[in-house]
């Protein structure tokens, strides 16, 4: 066989790239941002998930936790864990911390004399948590967060109280290995021994209590097997059974939807850089075109010359993927201690493998989408451009070789953005929205030029220049609208979604929440409550319901761990959600199916559920749901079904109750209420001196706590964000260096017949301001519907459109991008006119 | 008056009645207007005219490059009509060498890899000591791991002609060689060129402004609108 294989390319093509990289650095450049962005956060969300897994004995504190609400476990229970290894037992909830006038949430914790029974706590001063917990001189000792000591102007020393009694704070919690990144805690914690709380007065029948049950298992025990036998031996129990691999259920699941949102951000950014590495293999093969024409002179079929480019861009691409995936590689080492501070974990650096091999999965999936059909046009340089300047326009509509190749490496990539999303839906939508933006923009170049062509020639010359630029044969108008477009479309979307969160949180919520949510509220309390705010200055409306703790344990009576759930309504089932009942239809509720049964109703129980989770369970009317209230199953049947608005922060249950089967169950009453701004305090203090054991959580504060928790996500989105716009510049500054050799001609003839640079200068302004113009307004447009369709459907937030801060982002984005794209000129600017007329 | 050669057993170029259009913006534009040329084995011929008269794109048809709209092309007994895109590579890289103006190497290879690229095309496992050889004939062996922006002009125009030369083709095409060369160095790749060409007994056809080098060739054609508008013996137009 003759040589026009392979081997053959691979000869020729090796011979070719000993050239360099030159031509290849914004193609090189492009690939490596994209691909490093997602392996950077692939592999940080990787090196924490790791962390979370190597650690998930001592963030467990055990083998095995079994968690109560409102209750503890039996005595049979009790004496079977004990038996199976060593067990811990640890009392969580919300209570209030007072010290002289100050009253402050905090997040309460009594643990037994075991804790920790695998990590550590680590106190200041240093000593045995029981020495510093346990009562001496007939003062029970307590360790608080520094935050508590500050709020409540305390020192180690001071006498700290919670409910009803006082405690001695004898040190500073550092650290509790079992406590990983609470990503929402409403109060710093405080520690006690377990001994202490009973006198606290906080534990009523039904008050939001959960004991937490840690099992450590005795070496070399099988701890699936422990928890199978569990479930079998007490299936009544009731209890929630984390196993270690779910130590930390919320974080996980709070990392792998970051690095979910971050990858799809990275994703784009590799799309724009896509355009770029188009533009550069085009200008690259258009710079080749004496070459591959002198090949085909020489006999080279158009099959080998094909190979040849094919296999230096592939070549090339493996390079930008390689700096990409080591760059990315690196972003954990450099990460880890801020995330180690942040989440309290302990991160681990190393090498991850598979978000190295996502990232070069999507590098060399791009780098084919975007590279192969303008290698392809090697082909098509005719072998005569040898003999005669020939100008060779692209074929319109490439071979279908180049088409089925192209078509594969766009939906294998769609594939793969679809498979390896958490959420498949949001993964087909950025798909979706990816090819709609795609259309958009070249659609938009396709106008743009239309426009500038059909406009009257205005009298300057340079304008006239700057139109022209816009819509001459050979321009890239198309590349620059396309990355550039994607950048800012993509920023559009981040700034509106963090935007409308921010305003809801800051304006919207505070305006229509309540001031205060009031928890632990004992029955016969009740009185008191109102009294108490009855007798406060500023208070408006006030809304009180009973409130019970119970698991969703079947559906139809298929246990939950069976049934089918969507994944946006598995939150439902994973821990207690809360309960009530009622006999009449709770102010602002909205039923969507059913009706509301008789105040008087007195029969089998019936509940009213929330339309949304009976969707993604596949629930309707009449369908039984098993519910398990403090160790009992009651089974009840679904009445109506509402629609509810969770973001009103009002009280919402999933799961209300008829009356009839709740009202004996061991209860607490929660309680909301409006309140002046300036007569926040004296409720607080109202309610804290009436009632000591209920908590008062500030609405505003955990508000606030939330903005800001969304702050840094934003934060972290912008960052990556900034990438693709990074990519959009440097694809840009790649279209303008192609075309450098035309402006460079322009500039000279121009200078020749009188133009100052300046005149040049503005000319080019004008043309790049056009572009931004054009460009901008669309991306301002594309990414308020894609934002919208986010907070409206997948959010569930009401959108409002913040002209201000889309045009601040994108003008800013829009502004630094022309500049790059200028800088990139201005050699085009200073040339002088004789050597290159002297060329001529 | 255009002299019609006719058809000869030994004959490696024969053009009858070739035409050939191309679309333009301006509409079609009729480049060549019925060509008829025959050049027999061993023959060197010049090609001379006015620029736009249609000299390069007649080569370029010889060559299997531009395909003819209509009328028969025959190289070496080829038909080229006959053949598909890449069986005219496979055709040229057998048959045909060309010489550029512009020498036209490939600028990230050296000359040794230069010239050996054509055998490499073949599948010839002996390509680099050929090319090596080839350039030693043209003087160049001094000069084999060298790039082209290493080479003077003459250098690289004598690598061109190594490499056009080291398939043994049966027709040499050359336009305008000495075209970007100063006179000295041009005269010693035109006495190379003829030197190897005739010893080799291939067909030399050449396009060229310079009287002097047209006359230095067997038979000079001179082309006028896309026509042979004169075909006579070097020796005969020179006498006019």
């Amino acid at each position: 066989m003759t040589g026009t294989g392979w081997n053959l390319a691979w000869r020729l093509a090796r011979r070719e790239l000993r050239g360099g990289l030159r031509g290849f650095r914004v193609f090189l450049a492009c690939l490596a941002l994209g691909v490093a962005a997602i392996a950077g956060v692939g592999s940080l969300a990787s090196s924490v998930t790791k962390a979370l897994r190597d650690d998930a004995r001592v963030l467990l504190d055990g083998d095995v936790e079994l968690s109560f609400t409102h209750r503890q476990a039996t005595g049979e229970q009790l004496t079977h864990l004990a038996a199976s290894g060593r067990v811990s037992i640890v009392a969580e909830m919300r209570a209030m911390a007072s010290a002289g006038d100050s009253r402050m949430l905090v997040e309460l914790k009594a643990v037994d004399a075991p804790y920790p029974l695998v990590g550590q706590a680590r106190t200041a001063p240093e000593a045995p948590l029981q020495d510093l917990l346990g009562l001496r001189g007939g003062e029970w000792g307590a360790l608080a967060e520094r935050a508590t000591l500050v709020r409540l102007g305390l020192k180690v020393g001071d006498l700290l109280r919670v409910g009803e009694r006082e405690f001695r704070v004898r040190g500073v919690i550092e650290r509790e290995s079992d406590r990983s990144a609470n990503v929402f805690t409403l109060g710093p914690r405080v520690m006690i021994a377990d001994m202490a709380l009973p006198g606290t007065g906080l534990v009523q029948p039904g008050s939001l209590v959960r004991w937490l049950y840690r099992v450590a298992l005795p070496a070399g025990s099988d701890a699936t097997a422990f928890t199978e036998d569990l479930k079998l031996r007490f299936p009544q129990a009731g209890w929630r059974i984390r196993a270690l691999s779910e130590a930390a259920p919320g974080l996980q699941r709070w990392v792998d939807r970051i690095a979910m949102f971050l990858t799809l951000v990275g994703l784009t950014a590799l799309l724009v850089g896509g355009v770029g590495v188009a533009n550069a293999v085009r200008s690259f093969i258009d710079g080749k075109t004496a070459t591959i024409a002198t090949l085909k002179c020489i006999g080279a079929p158009s099959a080998l010359v094909m190979r040849v480019y094919l296999l230096q861009v592939l070549v090339m691409a493996a390079i930008g993927i390689a700096v990409g995936l080591l760059v990315g590689g690196l972003v954990p080492a450099v990460v880890a201690p801020l995330i180690a501070q942040a989440m309290g974990v302990e991160v681990r650096t190393g090498v991850f493998a598979m978000p190295l091999a996502l990232g070069t999965a999507y590098g060399l999936l791009v780098a084919l989408a975007f590279a192969f059909w303008p290698v392809a046009q090697a082909r098509d340089v005719p072998a005569g451009a040898l003999f005669r300047a020939l100008i060779v326009p692209p074929r319109a509509w490439p071979r279908r070789d180049v088409l089925v190749v192209t078509a594969a490496a766009v939906m294998a990539l769609s594939a793969l953005a679809i498979v390896t999303s958490l959420d498949r839906k949001l993964g087909a939508g950025f798909v979706a929205g990816a090819a709609v933006t795609f259309l958009v923009f070249r659609l938009a170049a396709s106008l743009i030029r239309r426009v500038a062509r059909r406009m009257p020639a205005p009298h300057s010359p340079m304008l006239r220049l700057a139109l022209a630029n816009l819509h001459r044969p050979g321009g890239n108008l198309n590349g620059i609208v396309l990355s550039l477009g994607l950048g800012l479309t993509v920023l559009t979307i981040i700034a509106l979604v963090h935007g409308n969160f921010s305003q809801a949180l800051r304006t919207q919520l505070p305006e229509i929440a309540p001031s205060f949510f009031f928890i632990d509220i004992q029955p016969d309390q009740l009185p008191a409550f109102d009294k108490a705010v009855a007798e406060t200055k500023g208070v408006g409306v006030v809304q009180r319901v009973p409130s019970l703790r119970g698991r969703i344990t079947a559906l139809n009576g298929v246990p939950v761990d069976r049934a089918v759930v969507s994944p946006d309504a598995q939150w439902a089932i994973g821990s207690d959600r809360g309960l009530t009942y009622s006999s009449t239809l709770p102010r602002d509720a909205r039923i969507v199916a059913g009706s509301w049964w008789p105040a008087d109703y007195r029969g089998p129980p019936l509940v009213s559920f929330d339309a949304q989770i009976a969707r993604g369970m596949g629930l309707k009317l009449g369908d039984t749901i098993t519910i398990n209230v403090l160790g009992r199953e009651v089974v009840a049947r679904i009445a109506n079904l509402r629609a509810i608005d969770w973001s009103t922060l009002g009280i919402n249950f999933t799961l209300i109750f008829a009356p009839g089967t709740l009202e004996g169950a061991p209860q607490t009453w929660i309680a909301t209420a409006q309140v002046d701004r300036e007569h926040e305090d004296a409720l607080e203090r109202a309610i804290g001196r009436a009632l000591p054991n209920v908590s008062s959580i500030r609405v505003r504060d955990a508000l606030a706590t939330i903005d800001g928790v969304l702050g840094s996500i934003a934060r972290a989105a912008q960052l990556t964000a900034s990438v693709t716009l990074l990519a959009g510049a440097l694809t840009l500054a790649g279209a303008v260096a192609a075309t450098q050799r035309r402006r460079i001609y322009d500039a000279v003839v121009l200078k020749v017949l009188g133009a100052r640079r300046l005149d040049v200068l503005k000319a080019l302004i004008v043309e790049f301001g056009l572009i931004g113009f054009a460009v901008a307004s669309i991306a301002i447009m594309a990414g308020s519907t894609a934002a919208w369709l986010l907070v409206t459907h997948y959010m569930r937030v009401e959108f409002s459109w913040l002209p201000l801060t889309a045009l601040s982002v994108v003008g800013g984005a829009v502004v630094a991008v022309i500049l790059i794209g200028l800088a990139g000129t201005w050699r085009a600017l200073g040339q002088k006119p004789a050597p290159l007329l002297r060329n001529a | 008056m255009s002299v019609p050669a006719g058809s000869s057993r030994d004959a490696i170029v024969e053009l009858r009645d070739v035409h050939l259009k191309l679309e333009s913006q301006a509409g079609e534009v009729n480049i060549l207007r019925g060509l008829d040329l025959t050049v027999q084995r061993g023959e060197t011929l010049a090609v001379v005219g006015p620029s736009g008269s249609g000299k390069s794109t007649m080569m370029m048809v010889m060559a299997g490059l531009e395909r003819a709209s209509q009328g028969g092309v025959t190289v070496a007994g080829q038909d080229l009509g006959d053949l598909d895109e890449d069986g005219l590579a496979l055709f040229r890289r057998r048959r045909v060498g060309i010489v550029f103006q512009g020498f036209h190497l490939i600028p990230t290879m050296t000359a040794r890899e230069n010239v050996a690229v054509p055998l490499e095309f073949a599948g010839e496992t002996d390509a680099f000591a050929r090319a090596d050889s080839a350039l030693g004939q043209v003087g160049l062996g001094h000069r084999l791991t060298h790039y082209p922006g290493q080479l003077s002009g003459g250098e690289q125009q004598r690598a061109a002609l190594a490499r056009a030369l080291v398939i043994a083709p049966d027709l040499l095409l050359a336009d305008e060689p000495t075209g970007n060369l100063d006179r000295a160095t041009g005269q010693q790749i035109v006495e190379l060129m003829f030197d190897l060409a005739r010893g080799r007994r291939t067909t030399l056809v050449l396009i060229t402004h310079d009287a002097e080098l047209a006359a230095r060739c067997d038979r000079v054609v001179r082309m006028e609108d896309g026509r042979i508008a004169e075909d006579a013996p070097a020796a005969l137009r020179a006498t006019r």
